[in-house]
């Protein structure tokens, strides 16, 4: 049985590592912070802002313009200047969206220069735990019922296993 | 003998299943949830596809292998076969509600819903209700003959559902996207390729590994039960 459980504590630490590299991707390139939060901050790059378009501060970018809108969560905004193109039609009113770049904190603006979809990433977490754990629960009781049915059985000598030759 | 041979080749090689599959689920995780790209229109939610798609398919392969089993057991009558198509059941039932699971999860970000009533989630949803009413029946019956050749039948039947399963998003007019991998073509991004492949293959191994497993662990149940009935025969003889 000592085998048995060391197997899986060294099972354990290789998932348990996976799990942590992709925790370690989701703070590097995937969680965002909300208008307050960065607001709180001093003049900043690589920042992934989440927020809803404020409903009526939107205005649509002319040729050479950038676009301008408000991003709001829980009262607190902050003004956003957004230089790309919009080719996936992401920016309207009333969506929330995420856009990365470079708060300057003096100006008072957020100067985007990527826009991206919410990650929902609660989501992808929720899918992994409620499959993976309950299968690993699962399988570890199964092997070790089994370990403790054959140490039983041969001390009740019902089964002699074949030696496959 | 035939029950000693079968339990004696399942010991032999489980082992190598579980390695592979062991191996290949944590390449695909690794490559799934670190460096494969978000989806153009999903965004990260994708990552979900390389869970869910896995169990769904290893659910009805699950299933198939119940089919095939409950035709070995009534043509052969072994009791070591019964074992392993109740084994097949647990883990089809179990692989069937990690699909509903994760697909409710995927559904609420996707199609704004956690459930729909389209025809590939309905049809597996019965799916998962006919192996309920399996298990309920091996429950129900104390005949060890009748409780098999039953359950063998109910199996049977319940693989009708299969096919429909399998077609339903080609059939009907589906909120559900058709298959990403078929004989048509691949329509999938070669990066996000890698670990659907890996963790498809993987998740696969581990159920014929758990399958391996847990008809021992059915077959060894019942041989010490047999066992200690007959020790306290002779005690009250």
């Amino acid at each position: 049985m000592r085998a048995f459980y060391i197997r899986w504590v060294i099972l354990l630490a290789i998932f348990g590592g996976i799990a942590g590299l992709g925790g370690l991707r989701y703070i590097r390139e995937v969680k965002t912070i909300s208008p307050k939060d960065v607001m709180a901050q001093s003049s900043v790059a690589g920042v992934r802002l989440m927020g809803m378009i404020e409903a009526g501060s939107f205005i649509k970018a002319l040729a050479g313009e950038p676009f301008r809108f408000n991003l709001s969560e829980k009262g607190e905004k902050v003004a956003v200047v957004f230089s790309g193109e919009d080719t996936d039609s992401l920016l309207r009113e009333l969506k929330t969206i995420v856009v990365v770049g470079r708060w300057d904190r003096e100006a008072g603006v957020f100067h985007a220069s990527e826009i991206a979809l919410v990650p929902n990433y609660g989501f992808i977490t929720s899918a992994y735990v409620f499959s993976l754990v309950p299968l690993g629960f699962f399988l570890f009781y199964m092997e070790r019922r089994v370990a403790l049915l054959y140490v039983m059985i041969k001390e009740e000598k019902a089964y002699q296993a074949e030696t496959g030759q | 003998m035939v029950a000693t041979h079968f339990i004696g080749k399942l010991r032999k090689f489980e082992k190598w299943f579980g390695i592979v599959a062991g191996v290949l689920i944590a390449v695909g995780l690794y490559t799934g949830l670190v460096t494969s790209s978000p989806d153009y229109y999903q965004g990260e939610v994708v990552r979900i596809m390389y869970i869910h798609v896995p169990f769904a398919q290893t659910a009805m392969l699950a299933y198939s292998s119940l089919f095939l089993c409950s035709i070995w057991y009534l043509w052969k009558r072994e009791s070591v076969v019964d074992n392993a198509c109740h084994a097949a059941a647990g883990l089809s039932l179990f692989f069937t509600a990690g699909g509903l699971l994760t697909g409710s999860i995927w559904g609420k970000p996707t199609w704004n819903a956690w459930w729909v009533w389209d025809p590939r989630l309905t049809s597996f949803a019965i799916m998962f209700l006919t192996l309920v009413g399996y298990l309920m029946l091996r429950t129900f019956l104390d005949d060890k003959e009748k409780r098999a050749t039953f359950s063998a039948i109910l199996a049977i039947i319940g693989f009708i559902d299969l096919p429909i399963i399998h077609f339903s998003v080609e059939w009907w007019r589906s909120l559900h996207q058709p298959l990403s991998v078929s004989t048509r073509g691949v329509s999938i991004a070669p990066d996000m390729l890698i670990p659907f492949t890996l963790m498809s293959f993987g998740v696969g191994l581990l159920f014929t590994y758990m399958l391996m497993v847990r008809t021992q662990m059915l077959y060894l149940e019942h041989l010490l039960e047999a066992k200690q009935g007959r020790l306290l025969n002779e005690g009250q003889g």
